[in-house]
């Protein structure tokens, strides 16, 4: 991929990628592959966990290659290790580009998070210290994955549990600066935000003030649980609450269009009932 | 500003990671360890509703529970066998054994059957019975995971000359696991996945060929009687066909016609997809 250029040069990704700017997309889980092949619902595309079809085994990849026959594919990571200290993992990234290459996958997303250390793979999206020390280590990184794989990268904000005392600058602010620095660009998650400005106490929109929508790949929906201590858990279980909604419309407002995929991870419904709630956005969009 | 490739992790980072693994991995909650809860308030901010500690046992939770749940999905049987406590007490015994290494859930479970095989923390009346079942359930993520060999042609077939087949090696597929337990693991497993709440079985010694359906790569498993399971191990051992009936003759009781079953043994195999490849022996290559 060549060297990236200045963020005005590129305002529209889609137009380098098969993902409309309007679209709205959904993630690919197992249990609604059957409903998908059976009925075909209208869609503008799905959004798969790269790694569960990373391993040797056949079945997962032939069932993705038989909706990718009807279907735009976008791939999301879990487990790049963006902020990690242990160097990237080459041969992880060669297989990550095989597969984009053979589904024609227009872009890679992935978060703003370390996931290992020293052998140790916690499965889990953990948050480092917004230090502007960081912020150099992480964009170059970043910028080494989207060269690895040859389609735009797109960095995810996470949601939170824990501030650091290391912080020394906002979120929002470590987010943007990683985003412009890579040359990447940035899978916004607005139910990631709304889940850490009520974790934390900072306010979403001054979040979204921040976001350099120009570079906004694609955005992420979810729906998240309230604990009885007040603390927000992004669980992915259930539909999208009504300030993820508010803050979505804004967010349209703002930089709209962009493609919108629902995860749906847990407690997963029949299919018809996370399209239907993936439709709402088609509403929020035009209200 | 980007940092160059494979660039050394800002000063202090590694070691943070480091704590931060040592707190999200401990056993035991974060605010009730006097010494972690310390180190959590170097790292970790806090704020009104919780303690650094509370934040931080957050990811400690999550990381039990959700490894916790991945093996319980992998090994429902044995997780039925030990019950709820004594599941978790045997997964985090596994896990503080075999700290989670690869990227991918599906490898979690990679030393589970000898790790079980020598656990003595099983309730003896128990412990044979969760070996089995433990050995089995393996099996069954092995077969899942492995890769395809390409399919038998059938011209090995029928262009073996007559000849060819008493020095011929069937070559079995390599997905395919022939187990001998002392246990119905496999009933306890297909009764559990229909929703049934099955009691333990009592011991019934039992011989399996458990491998991945070609037609639809969905894992099988098939009772074998035991001249026919003796056979299949024969061959996968390389012994040649006619020499391995022979031996499997040899071993049956007088007055029991072999030679019938066995083509319909192979017949059955080859449906199943057992057969990867017939290889001509020296003696025919030569011929």
């Amino acid at each position: 991929m060549s060297a990236p250029r200045d963020a005005a040069d590129d305002r529209a990704p889609g137009a380098r990628s098969s993902i409309p700017r309007e679209a709205l997309g959904l993630g690919l889980r197992p249990p609604h592959h059957e409903a998908i092949e059976r009925l075909r619902p209208r869609l503008g595309f799905f959004e798969i966990i790269a790694e569960n079809y990373l391993g040797a085994s056949p079945l997962p990849r032939e069932r993705l290659r038989r909706i990718a026959e009807r279907y735009p594919i976008v791939a999301h990571g879990v487990s790049l290790n963006l902020l990690g200290e242990a160097p990237l993992d080459r041969d992880h990234l060669s297989r990550l580009r095989d597969l984009i290459q053979e589904l024609r996958i227009p872009y890679f997303t992935d978060h703003l998070c370390w996931t290992a250390f020293e052998g140790v793979t916690h499965h889990d999206l953990l948050p480092a210290p917004h230090d502007p020390e960081l912020i150099p280590y992480a964009a170059g990184r970043a910028f080494e994955v989207q060269e690895a794989l040859g389609v735009p990268f797109g960095i995810e904000n996470l949601s939170s549990y824990v501030a650091w005392e290391r912080d020394t600058v906002p979120e929002w602010v470590f987010y943007r600066r990683v985003v412009e620095e890579s040359g990447c660009w940035a899978m916004l998650d607005i139910n990631n935000v709304v889940v850490s400005s009520k974790n934390h106490g900072f306010d979403p929109l001054e979040y979204l003030d921040s976001v350099p929508w120009h570079r906004v790949l694609q955005v992420h929906l979810a729906g998240h649980q309230v604990l009885p201590s007040g603390l927000r858990h992004d669980t992915h279980d259930r539909p999208v609450g009504d300030e993820v909604w508010s803050l979505y419309e804004e967010a349209w407002r703002r930089g709209g269009p962009f493609p919108t995929l629902l995860e749906w991870d847990a407690e997963i419904p029949p299919l018809s009932v996370a399209l239907s709630e993936l439709d709402k956005a088609r509403q929020v969009r035009s209200s | 500003m980007r940092a160059p490739p494979d660039a050394a992790p800002p000063a202090g980072l590694a070691s943070l990671m480091g704590e931060l693994t040592r707190m999200f991995t401990a056993d035991a909650p974060l605010p009730g360890d006097a010494e972690l809860a310390g180190r959590c308030r170097e790292h970790v901010a806090g704020n009104e509703r919780l303690t650094p500690a509370e934040q931080a046992d957050i990811y400690r939770r999550q990381f039990w529970l959700r490894h916790h749940d991945a093996l319980r999905e992998d090994y429902p049987a044995l997780a039925h066998v030990l019950g709820e406590d004594g599941f978790d007490a045997f997964s985090r015994a596994y896990l503080a054994a075999h700290p989670p290494a690869s990227f991918s859930l599906r490898d979690l479970g990679r030393h589970v059957a000898s790790f079980a095989a020598a656990h003595e923390g099983f309730p003896p009346a128990l412990a044979e019975l969760a070996r089995e079942v433990a050995r089995y359930e393996h099996a069954l993520v092995d077969l899942f995971d492995g890769a395809s060999p390409p399919p038998l042609d059938p011209a090995k077939v029928t262009g073996m000359p007559e000849e060819g087949w008493s020095t011929a090696r069937i070559v079995l597929h390599p997905l395919l696991a022939l187990m001998q337990l002392r246990y119905p693991a496999h009933v306890l497993r297909s009764e559990l996945r229909q929703g049934r709440s099955p009691a333990l079985p009592a011991p019934r010694a039992v011989r399996l060929a458990v491998f991945r359906s070609a037609a639809d790569l969905t894992i099988r498993y098939e009772e074998l009687e035991p001249p026919a399971f003796a056979l299949l191990e024969a061959l996968g051992r390389g012994v040649p066909l006619v020499a391995a009936c022979e031996a499997v003759a040899a071993g049956e009781a007088a007055g029991v016609p072999l030679g019938a079953r066995v083509g319909a043994w192979f017949q059955q195999w080859t449906s199943w997809g057992l057969i990867a490849d017939v290889v001509r022996g020296a003696g025919a290559e030569r011929g």
